[in-house]
């Protein structure tokens, strides 16, 4: 990554952060609040592959973490193995298509919520389980399919495009067969 | 570059990353790292607050005009000035009901009776917690006012909790219905009993553990802190009451929950008592 685009980058984790801390936290249903700093690996898994993914999600959880009672890392942890997940898994994939941030967005935030509460548990937080956990799924993973494609604008002109970083590339995808 | 090569590339950064998260983890569970991580997350809240409060002032009227202008469209012309003057009616009674609300818990804070010679610092909440895993809140005072690591919090009503992370202006506070916490308590009859009540997370009513089965209690029992050699609250603050209580067959204690006492749910300002657990 270059220079420029680490300070792209840099900027939109400070967007996003601020949003987070400022006006996010002050949307409640039921208790619960979104949590857009999830979208952040799901659209750089599209845009830059696995790779940056992964890199994109350790970051954007260590800064969270700051923010979080909860232990510090375990948002690190969840967010590059869903970085790299959503990078792996729509590598194949049309990364244009309008549907595919919105999609991954809701099925990654579902899942990052969901791991990230029973990997809480394991590393001695059961009550990471006890909560209204349903409703956190729902809340987070609908917000953030709806905030999905502005996000992607965001991390796309952050973050060069690298759609076959790190996979093999099929004869056809690669220009070798036409 | 080889093919193979490259697509190791993200397998190795995502099992670096992986390692790193996990060694973090774990550092952070052992004492010595978690001073430092501690340190850098006070660090990070005193430096991003002004970012808070100057982005906070601005949205707070920019979502005040955008409420504004959906009232306005929606009037015809000929009602505008009615209307107009029923939403500034309606909107001074709420800021008054407000007001009175907020007076109230002010009031009730500053003459806390159970606190007893113990020095307090009022606060007045800021934040509802910025994880939904967790029930913590935010307060507007911190180190510079004497606020420090494990110190209790209370509120109108009783006990809230316990400072966990002590920023220079700010302090985060862990609340009783939070899963880690626990509380020595003491209630009676029989005179002196004990138990710890846990929380079940936020909005849920506490557990009590460690009651004997068949203990004769009554909703509205009151249970206070134990103050007992090594606890983490002082003794004589009121915790919560008896929600309800019953003895399943052949069970070695008796279910009970209690609600807390203060309201943890609509917390305006609370009372951090200057009082650090002995270590």
């Amino acid at each position: 990554m270059t220079a420029r685009a680490a300070a792209r980058m840099g900027l939109v984790f400070l967007l996003f952060l601020t949003v987070q801390q400022t006006v996010i936290l002050d949307i409640r249903l039921g208790g619960v609040h979104p949590d857009i700093m999830i979208l952040l690996p799901i659209v750089a898994g599209i845009v830059g592959g696995p790779g940056r993914g992964a890199v994109v999600g350790f970051v954007a959880g260590l800064v969270s973490d700051l923010f979080l009672p909860t232990p510090f890392g375990l948002s690190a942890l969840v967010g590059c193995l869903l970085g790299f997940g959503v990078g792996a898994a729509t590598v194949a994939l049309d990364r244009t298509a309008r549907w595919l941030p919105p999609l991954a967005a809701l099925v990654g935030s579902a899942l990052y919520e969901l791991i990230y509460a029973v990997l809480g548990s394991v590393l001695g937080q059961p009550q990471m389980l006890h909560v209204d956990l349903a409703r956190i799924v729902v809340l987070v993973a609908v917000t953030n399919a709806v905030l999905a494609l502005p996000a992607m604008w965001l991390v796309a002109w952050a973050l060069p495009q690298a759609s076959t970083e790190g996979v093999p590339t099929s004869p056809v995808s690669s220009g070798v067969l036409r | 570059m080889p093919a193979s090569r490259r697509s190791r590339r993200p397998r190795t950064t995502l099992l670096v990353l992986v390692l790193a998260s996990v060694s973090i983890i774990t550092l952070d569970a052992r004492g010595g790292f978690h001073r430092i991580t501690s340190g850098v997350r006070s660090v990070a809240a005193d430096a991003f607050s002004p970012v808070r409060s100057a982005v906070d002032g601005v949205i707070e009227p920019v979502g005040n005009f955008l409420a504004g202008s959906v009232h306005y469209g929606a009037v015809r012309q000929q009602n505008q000035l009615l209307q107009q003057q029923i939403d500034h009616l309606k909107l001074e009674q709420r800021s008054q009901a407000d007001a009175i609300e907020r007076m109230k818990q002010l009031s009730a804070i500053l003459g806390l009776p159970f606190v007893g010679n113990l020095q307090t610092v009022p606060a007045e909440v800021t934040n509802y917690g910025t994880s939904d895993f967790a029930a913590t809140v935010d307060i507007g005072v911190g180190r510079n006012e004497g606020v420090q690591l494990n110190m209790p919090v209370v509120g109108a009503g009783g006990l809230v909790g316990q400072v966990v992370q002590a920023n220079h202006g700010s302090a985060t506070v862990r609340l009783i219905t939070d899963g880690q916490s626990s509380v020595g308590v003491t209630f009676s009859p029989p005179p002196g009993s004990l138990a710890v009540l846990t929380g079940q997370g936020s909005g849920k009513p506490l557990a009590a553990n460690l009651v004997p089965p068949n203990t004769p209690l009554t909703p509205g029992q009151v249970f206070t802190t134990s103050g007992l050699q090594g606890a983490i609250y002082p003794g004589g603050i009121p915790v919560a009451t008896v929600r309800s209580a019953r003895t399943g067959t052949n069970a070695s204690q008796e279910s009970v929950t209690l609600q807390p006492l203060a309201d943890l749910t609509h917390l305006r300002y609370v009372a951090v008592i200057l009082w650090t657990p002995p270590s």
